[in-house]
């Protein structure tokens, strides 16, 4: 086994993972959203709330990590991946506004109104905890490491991705919300290629012991920022391929992620 | 080609790249904390294995070519 690709294995597997968030029909979900069971619907829509506001949020912070990276692959890398970000946070947009019908007139205003259903530790960790990292970047680049440790693999590896499996759960009761499970995939799929880049550029940085050592604590206590909308279950589950995939990318040795 | 040559190409082909982040799977090494032996063929393992690193799915696995580099340094 072997985890070694270079920065330019990702610039060059990007431009196969493009997609068109506008592109996707949500009329189907839309139809069919009103007869879901209330429990049901309230899962979604909070699970939907907070991809709204974490997309939104990890969309706007990735210019300084460019600008901190000192490899000039590293930092298109990073660049990319906003773009992938920003088609995140406008594919859930549309189904806010299209398919859970949220009030407001600008993703500005749906944000404002799916918050509320959020506990204020996920609020915490988009909206302040990483916006202060990535600020910090201008004027301290040495802490690159803790910031790809904390966005790529905490906010993106460990809480977006038990999100995305909650969220697949629900949608996979039955087929009628395809345009939502279709959307969930390709967003999925793009997740895989930020973590591994994430993952690659740890290693190639080099992560200082304190990282690393965050890398591992922090996980479990990010999870819980989602309240119920991620059961136990699914939690343990994506702490296993937390401390698999920071033992198989050779960031931790097999002792401490165990 | 002959025989020798054709065993020896079978024998370099046991690596398995990851498309979407570059993880190989070697079968000479398996992924035990995937819960794969060492020497597992790859066409063994089960459906629902995914990339220890990204999490992908089997089927985003490609086999490397003879000779193909593990991409450490792809511009």
């Amino acid at each position: 086994m072997g985890f070694l690709p270079g920065y330019g294995y990702f610039v060059r597997t990007a431009a196969a993972l493009q997609w068109d968030e506008a592109a996707i029909d949500l009329r189907g979900d839309a139809a069919a959203w009103p007869a879901l069971a209330p429990a049901r619907r309230l899962g979604i829509e909070t699970l939907v709330a907070g991809f709204c506001v974490g997309e939104a949020s990890v969309s706007e912070e990735l210019e300084p990590f460019a600008l901190a990276a000192l490899d000039e692959r590293a930092a298109t890398c990073f660049r990319l991946q906003a773009r992938d970000e920003a088609r995140h946070a406008a594919f859930f947009d549309r189904v806010a506004a299209e398919v859970v019908g949220v009030a407001g007139a600008s993703p500005d205003e749906r944000r404002e109104a799916l918050r509320p259903l959020l506990d204020p530790a996920f609020l915490d960790l988009f909206e302040e905890r990483l916006p202060r990292i990535a600020s910090r970047l201008a004027e301290h680049v040495e802490q690159l490491d803790a910031a790809v440790a904390l966005y790529h693999l905490v906010l993106e590896g460990v809480v977006f991705t038990a999100g995305q499996f909650a969220l697949l759960e629900l949608l996979d009761e039955d087929e009628a919300l395809p345009g939502l499970r279709g959307g969930v995939d390709l967003v999925l799929r793009d997740e895989r290629w930020h973590v591994g880049f994430g993952a690659r550029a740890l290693g190639l940085i080099g992560g200082s012991p304190h990282t690393l050592e965050q890398l591992v604590e922090a996980a479990e206590p990010a999870l819980r920022a989602w309240g119920g909308a991620v059961g136990p279950e699914i939690r343990a589950r994506v702490l296993r391929l937390h401390a698999r995939r920071l033992r198989a990318a050779g960031l931790v040795s097999e002792a401490v992620a165990a | 080609m002959t025989v020798t040559e054709e065993t020896q190409s079978e024998e370099e082909t046991k690596k398995w790249i990851c498309e979407t982040c570059g993880f190989v799977y070697d079968a000479e090494e398996g992924d035990e904390d995937g819960g794969i032996p060492a020497g597992t063929k790859f066409e063994d393992i089960p459906d629902d294995w995914m990339c220890p690193v990204c999490g992908a799915r089997k089927k985003d696995f490609r086999e490397m070519e003879p000779g193909e580099d593990i991409p450490e340094d792809v511009n």
